[in-house]
Order: C-alpha cells, then sequence, then structure tokens
C-alpha cells in the first residue's frame, strides 16, 4: 500500500486526495495482502482530480514501479459504481509444500491430512476482539468453499483453497494450514512449510462465482 | 538483490523477511567487477534503525557517486534471523549483491549507540571474520569505524583497523580513494595503515597504546613515530556544496523515521552542558533556504514520500525559518506533502512556527526543558526561565494546542530530590494555570532520561549518579505521577543508562569484556525485551571488571582522559570554562536564596 502511495506521489499524475487535515490519496486496495504473500493479481481503485488517457496512466505509473510487480492494466469506471472491497467474496488460494532436501514428506499423510480437514464439521478460529481479554470463536469450516490437492509425481504437493472473503467474514490461508497440520500429530506435519500465493479474487456475477478479472 | 534457495528457505522462517531483502526504490546496484574498491556500510542495529540514520543515505549516496567506489548496505541481523543463519551455515551478507561480506574491500560500522557494540562483534563473526584487528591478514576486508561513538572508541579500539573521525560524506571517498592507491602499489597492511592515518580524522588505534597507573587511565603512548599526536575530526564547510542525497533509499517496509528529510543547519550554538552532539558538531553551518527548497521538491518527487522533516538540533535557530518555510510549502503546493519540524525550542517564536506548519491539526507539541527548576537549568546550561516556559505553553494553548510532550533529565550535576519532585510539580502548577484560564484538561506526556556523562561534553568530568539513587529519583516521580493520571510518565532503564555511561567514558580494557558479553549472548542491548543486565554483570566478574569505576568516576582536570588523542575542535580550556561555570551558577542561586 505504502509502496503503491509512493509510486502514484512520484508518478506526476493527477491524484485526488482527501479533504481535511491530514490528506491522503484517495486509493483503496480490494482485500489487501499480509505481507510475505505472493499475488496473481490484484485490484485497487484510485480517484484522480481530471480524465487521464488510460495508456498515459499505465505507462506513467508503471515506470515507477519496482522490478516484481507490474501494472496489468487499467479502466475507468463511474465514480457512483460499487467499491470493489464490497464486491469481493472469495480469493483463492495455491500453497506449495516445499520440501527441503532430504526431508520427504508422504502424499499419504497429506492427503489423510486434508480429508480429516474437510470431514470436521467445525473448525473454530480465535478472534481476538478490540480489547485483548475478549476472545470469540467463529466456525470457519462453512468458509472453505473448495479444498483441492494436487499430488503430482516429481512435483511439490499443492493445496488449493477457495475461501470466502469479504467484510461479513474470511479465514486466512494460514491458519487453515497450521489446522491442516493438526490432524496429523506427531508425524512432522508441524515442519512442513507452505509457499502460498493467491491466484485470484471472486466476486458474484449472474448468481455465479467468477474471477474478478472476468466480472468487472 | 536475488535470493537464492538457501536464503529462500532462511527468510520464509523469519519474522520480517522484508529487512533483509535490499532491492529498495533508489536502490543502487553496481557490478563487482566494474569498481576498483568495494565496501559494505554496517549499521549495527535493525534495518528500521539503520534506515531511519539519515548519515546512512548521505554516505550511501556520496560514496556511490563515484563511478569507482560502490557501496553496499548490512544492518544489524534480528535475532530469529541470526539463528537461522547459524542454523543454516549462512554468512552475512550484503543488501545489495547478496555477497557475503567477506567479498569486500572495506567494512566501515555507523557508531552512533554504545549499546549497539556487541551487534558490532556479532555481525563480524556472522561474517565469518576474526574478531581483533591483528588476527586480520590483507585478506580480510578493512574494519573501519565512524560516527559520533568516535569521539570514544576505545572500547571497541582492538576490533578496529581504523576509524574515520567527524564529518564523512566528503572525507571518506577521499579515504576509500587512497585505500585504492595504496592496494595497487601492493602495501602490506600495516603500511596501507601507516599512510592512512595522514589523512585528516583517521585513527589507527593500534598505532598507540594505552597505560594505566594503578588501575587508571594514566596516558596514551604512541607506537608509530609517523602517526599523528591528536587526530583532528573532519567536518564539512560548505553545506551547500557538500553531496546531499535528492533521490535517498525508500524502504518498503515501515521504518522508524519513514520520511523525507533535509537537513537545515548542522551544529548547535546552544551549548547545552551535557549534550555531545552540542560539541563534536560545531561549527554551526547552514544550508541556504535556495538551497533547501530546491532539495525539497527532488526529494519529493524522487521518492514519492508524504512528509518531510527539516531536520537540525535546534530548528527555531534557523535563522528566518518563516521565510524558509514559505519556500519550501511554495515548492511542494499541492502536492499533498506535510512538513514537520523537530526539535522546538522553548519560545513564542517556535509555537508561532508550530503554527504555520500544523494548519487545523493541533494534536501535541513537544519541548525539552530538561530540568524543572531555573537553578539546575543553569547549571546544565539551558537557559529557559519559567515565565518563559509558561508563556510559550500559553501561547500554543491559545493557538488551539491541548496537549504537551515534555522531556526532562535526572542524575544531572547537583541535582537534587526537590529539584525531581519539581518535574511533577511543574506539570501540575501548569495544568491548574490552564483550568484558571478555562482550558482545562490540557494533557502531558513526560519522558525522563538518565543523565549519562559523555566525552568531549563539558560534563565529560562528571560522575553519573548511582543507581540506587537514580532508581529511587524514578521511583519519587512515578509515585507523583500516580496520583496525576493526565500524565502519561515514562522513564529509560536505569541499567541501560549505566552501561551508556560505562561505555561513553570507557577504555580498551572494556574490549575483552564486549567480546565476553557478546560470548554470553548479549545483541541489542539498547532494546528491553533482549537486554539482559545479569548477562552483562557475569561479563564484568567473570574479568574482574567493576562497571562502576567507570559510570560513577568523577575526573578531575589533570586527570589523562582515555579520549583526550581525539580532536573534536574544543579546546579543553573552554570545556573546563563551561564546566567552572556551571557550578559557579548554582553558587549565585544558593547565594541569593540564602
Amino acid at each position: 500500500m505504502r509502496l503503491l502511495q509512493r509510486a502514484l506521489r512520484r508518478s506526476g499524475l493527477p491524484l485526488a486526495y482527501s479533504q481535511g487535515y491530514n490528506p491522503r490519496l484517495r486509493l483503496v486496495l480490494a482485500l489487501p495482502l499480509p505481507l510475505g504473500v505472493t499475488a496473481g493479481r490484484e485490484f485497487g481503485e484510485l480517484y484522480l482530480t481530471e480524465i487521464v488517457d488510460l495508456d498515459y496512466f499505465v505507462s506513467s505509473l508503471s515506470a515507477q514501479l519496482p522490478a516484481g510487480l507490474r501494472l496489468v492494466g487499467a479502466s475507468a469506471v463511474a465514480a457512483e459504481s460499487p467499491s470493489l472491497a464490497s464486491l469481493v467474496v472469495a480469493n483463492r488460494y495455491r500453497a506449495r509444500l516445499k520440501l527441503s532436501e532430504g526431508k520427504l514428506v508422504k502424499p499419504a499423510l497429506i492427503e489423510s491430512a486434508a480429508i480429516k480437514l474437510m470431514a470436521k464439521e467445525e473448525i473454530l478460529m480465535p478472534r481476538s476482539g478490540k480489547k485483548k481479554k475478549h476472545i470469540s470463536c467463529t466456525n470457519v469450516r462453512p468458509y472453505i468453499f473448495e479444498l483441492q490437492l494436487n499430488l503430482d509425481q516429481g512435483a511439490d504437493p499443492v493445496l488449493v483453497m477457495l475461501l470466502k472473503a469479504g467484510s461479513d467474514g474470511g479465514v486466512s490461508p494460514f491458519f487453515l494450514l497450521h489446522k491442516l497440520a493438526e490432524c496429523e500429530p506427531d508425524s512432522g506435519s508441524e515442519t512442513w512449510q507452505w509457499l502460498v500465493e493467491r491466484e485470484s479474487l471472486y466476486m458474484i456475477s449472474n448468481g455465479a462465482l467468477v474471477p474478478l478479472a472476468e466480472g468487472v | 538483490m536475488m535470493v537464492d534457495v538457501k536464503l529462500e528457505t532462511i527468510l520464509s522462517k523469519v519474522q520480517k523477511p522484508g529487512r533483509y531483502i535490499g532491492n529498495e526504490w533508489n536502490c543502487c546496484l553496481k557490478e563487482h567487477d566494474q569498481v576498483s574498491l568495494r565496501m559494505v556500510l554496517a549499521f549495527p542495529d535493525l534495518y528500521e534503525v539503520g534506515m531511519s540514520n539519515q548519515g546512512v543515505k548521505i554516505l550511501y549516496d556520496s560514496v556511490n557517486k563515484d563511478q569507482d567506489l560502490l557501496m553496499e548496505r548490512v544492518f544489524a541481523p534480528a535475532v530469529d534471523m541470526e539463528e537461522q543463519l547459524r542454523l543454516a551455515g549462512y554468512p552475512l551478507f550484503a543488501l545489495e549483491s547478496g555477497k557475503p561480506l567477506r567479498a569486500f574491500d572495506l567494512i566501515g560500522f555507523s557508531l552512533q549507540y554504545e549499546l549497539s557494540y556487541t551487534n558490532v562483534i556479532n555481525m563480524l563473526d556472522l561474517a565469518g571474520i576474526p574478531l581483533y584487528s591483528d588476527q586480520r591478514s590483507r585478506d580480510y576486508p578493512l574494519i573501519i569505524g565512524g560516527g559520533p561513538c568516535c569521539f570514544n572508541p576505545e572500547p571497541l579500539a582492538p576490533f578496529f583497523d581504523l576509524f574515520l573521525l567527524g564529518e564523512s560524506e566528503e572525507a571518506l571517498p577521499r579515504l576509500l580513494k587512497a585505500v585504492i592507491t595504496h592496494n595497487q602499489r601492493g602495501l602490506a597492511k600495516q603500511n596501507i595503515l601507516i599512510e592512512l592515518s595522514n589523512l585528516k580524522g583517521v585513527y589507527v588505534p593500534s598505532f598507540y597504546s594505552p597505560e594505566y597507573y594503578s588501575g587508571s587511565f594514566s596516558g596514551l603512548q604512541k607506537l608509530e613515530k609517523q602517526a599523528p599526536g591528536s587526530v583532528e575530526k573532519n567536518y564539512v564547510a560548505d553545506l551547500d556544496s557538500a553531496p546531499y542525497p535528492t533521490a535517498p533509499l525508500v524502504p518498503y517496509i515501515q521504518t522508524a523515521h519513514d520520511r523525507a528529510v533535509i537537513e537545515i543547519f548542522r551544529g548547535c550554538s546552544r551549548g547545552c552542558r551535557f549534550c555531545q552532539a552540542g560539541y563534536i558538531f560545531k561549527p554551526v553551518r547552514r544550508r541556504s533556504a535556495a538551497k533547501i527548497a530546491e532539495t525539497a521538491r527532488d526529494l519529493i518527487a524522487s521518492t514519492g514520500y508524504d512528509e518531510l522533516s527539516l531536520s537540525s538540533l535546534s530548528s527555531s535557530d534557523y535563522p528566518a525559518i518563516d521565510e524558509l518555510i514559505k519556500k519550501v510549502d511554495e515548492a511542494l503546493i499541492g502536492k499533498g506533502v506535510r512538513c514537520s519540524l523537530p526539535s522546538l525550542r522553548l519560545d513564542s517564536y517556535s509555537v508561532n512556527l508550530a503554527e504555520n506548519l500544523h494548519q487545523g491539526r493541533r494534536s501535541s507539541l513537544t519541548f525539552a526543558p530538561e530540568a524543572a527548576t531555573e537553578r539546575l537549568r543553569k547549571v546544565i546550561g539551558k537557559r529557559i526561565s519559567e515565565a518563559q516556559i509558561y508563556r510559550t505553553l500559553n501561547d500554543a494553548v491559545t493557538a488551539g494546542w491541548n496537549g504537551f510532550k515534555l522531556y526532562f533529565m535526572i542524575g544531572l550535576p547537583t541535582e537534587e530530590e526537590r529539584d525531581v519532585e519539581a518535574i511533577a510539580e511543574l506539570c501540575r502548577e501548569l495544568r491548574r494555570h490552564f483550568k484558571r484560564q478555562g482550558r482545562p484538561g490540557i494533557r502531558f506526556s513526560v519522558s525522563v532520561a538518565n543523565f549519562v556523562p559523555k566525552a568531549h561534553s563539558p560534563f565529560q568530568w562528571e560522575s553519573q549518579l548511582r543507581m540506587p539513587a537514580l532508581i529511587s529519583r524514578q521511583q519519587l516521580l512515578i509515585e507523583r505521577f500516580k496520583k496525576m493520571p493526565w500524565v502519561e510518565f515514562s522513564w529509560h532503564d536505569v541499567e541501560t543508562s549505566f552501561l551508556e555511561a560505562v561505555f561513553a567514558r570507557g577504555d580498551r580494557r572494556l574490549a575483552p569484556l564486549l567480546e565476553k558479553a557478546w560470548q554470553l549472548g548479549c545483541r541489542f542491548d539498547g532494546w528491553s525485551e533482549n537486554f539482559s543486565y545479569s548477562r552483562w554483570q557475569q561479563a564484568f566478574k567473570e574479568l574482574s571488571i567493576d562497571p562502576e569505576n567507570y559510570a560513577n568516576h568523577k575526573f578531575s582536570y589533570d586527570d589523562p582522559l582515555p579520549w583526550e588523542h581525539l580532536n573534536c575542535g574544543v579546546e579543553k580550556e573552554l570545556l573546563i570554562c563551561e564546566h567552572r561555570l556551571a557550578f559557579n551558577g548554582q553558587f549565585e542561586k544558593d547565594v541569593r536564596n540564602n
């Protein structure tokens, strides 16, 4: 977020700022990721003070982005259209189990852990309220829309998760991976290391879940 | 920096990988074989602290400007990262190229704070470099030090090949060029050091041997006849023409001071007697308003920061500063940039300034009266009257502020309990005063530090107040402020301040102690979550060193001081004169009271 704000300021584009004592750039990312998660394609909304040519916009901002971050595209939307954040209802993650040298994990073990996890009726996620003393738990099992394990020969095991997201609740892929490991205790599962990547955000269009890239 | 598979695994196990990957905006990448000398700037504290240091950014810019030189960076790895590096046998590496520190010609440590000394040792060890200068052949990088602690680097002396005294943005590139020349001549390390010791500001500790008489430092013997008897500091004559980074590094992770900074002047004309910075950064030099405005514009365009800090030791002392602010404002209009002005003097003029800067936003203003009684303020050379404090705060409250952050010190020379009590009393009186004025609810945040006598300040001869007394004075304030819930009170750890005092006026006998403490696990001693005083106590005990002989020692004017061969440009006579004046101030007042 900070990175984008600074890149935008450097770009010289006509940026809109919020009113008030402490003017802020009017930039919103749809469901920002925690640090350390790779992302496939992310979305954001930005307000400008005047209409600019889209190609000019893309080239001005691209020039200010560090390597590893690419502006895929930009489009103009009507100011009154619903916010991106309100559209996002789910997101898909891809977690790759890193097999460190000499430490092989039996595919069957991961498979059985995944089955056990999905068989649960309740997976409780503690949520610490603003007052630290108060901890409530949410059952996040219904938030797992899909969980798919790919065990290809010669490749690292990959877990694809389609998870609920949005302002009315969601679940972190890290929490689920932690719970997954707990399903096979005493098997060395606590040392499993996953590389997590978010593949896409989803919205509802005509009653079906579709990737945001296709829906908007 | 390219992250290899091994490092990727290491980074996946640490808390903040962003500290170790470099590649920040405006980062400088050069090929190692395209330059004649490769240096790494080592900052012995966390990335977030080091990247907030303006000196790091200035040197990075001034060295890398030269086509033939290369400077990369490394910061102290956090405890979790150290663990992973050691586990994997992965050597400490520089952020730009990812190359191990040993692959460089020279490593320069920025020495800002006494309690980062164990990190210096730890970083050398993690780099696989022998700790002591005399254990390192020419095949190892030269280990050099710079920064304010170099005005008494004696506790670190045996670990370093040389120290560069004073401001280095011009002197460091000069030194590096000289190293290139002597390297090309194929000189032995010892001879290279002899040659370098002729450069201004270069202090080669191994050319001097300290002597002790009945347990005290008694003088320094020069071993190398070509080395200077007294090492004179470097300083920049003209700030406008000195190198200053207009495209500084912009970190991705949040740092302590995450903003654009422009230094408006260097040095301080105030001369507070406890303050080392006021003396070692003399003389006062200004950057012109035109240059500042121009730099401000460039800085924002190249970094994208939304905040610009106009920094100095005492901002209100910049002549015609309102003119300056107007110029900077004009340069940044419409860019959504906030300006901040730290280190404000306690006077109405400063309130006016702050008012102009913070249109609308009135949270709290920060001032540093340092002592709460007029008598004690006279002793320490902080010439602000009680009336002035009231007037200033009054103006601020009228202008809309409703909170103040006040900095004080305890354990100051001649201080008595009533001086300490006066800190709480002052807050209470101010609160009452504002209540009478129809402004109840004025809040205070009071921060109390412990006095640490520093080399090259007029109080360098003074002792630190003994720990139990410091603790009881802190306790007194804790009790007083308990009854004042509208004061947020914070204080510094006494054990930390004690160690700071030990090393600030330490000598070379403390070097083995540092090594011992490091062996016992001391790291990041300035961080309360890592600091363990019991480890230090054990180190002192094992080496039979009594730390009180350092921290609580009172020197006389005739005593040789372990740092006297290092010249910061202030005559000893002047320091003695200031020291005497401090106590005269007190006598005058006392006579009147009687």
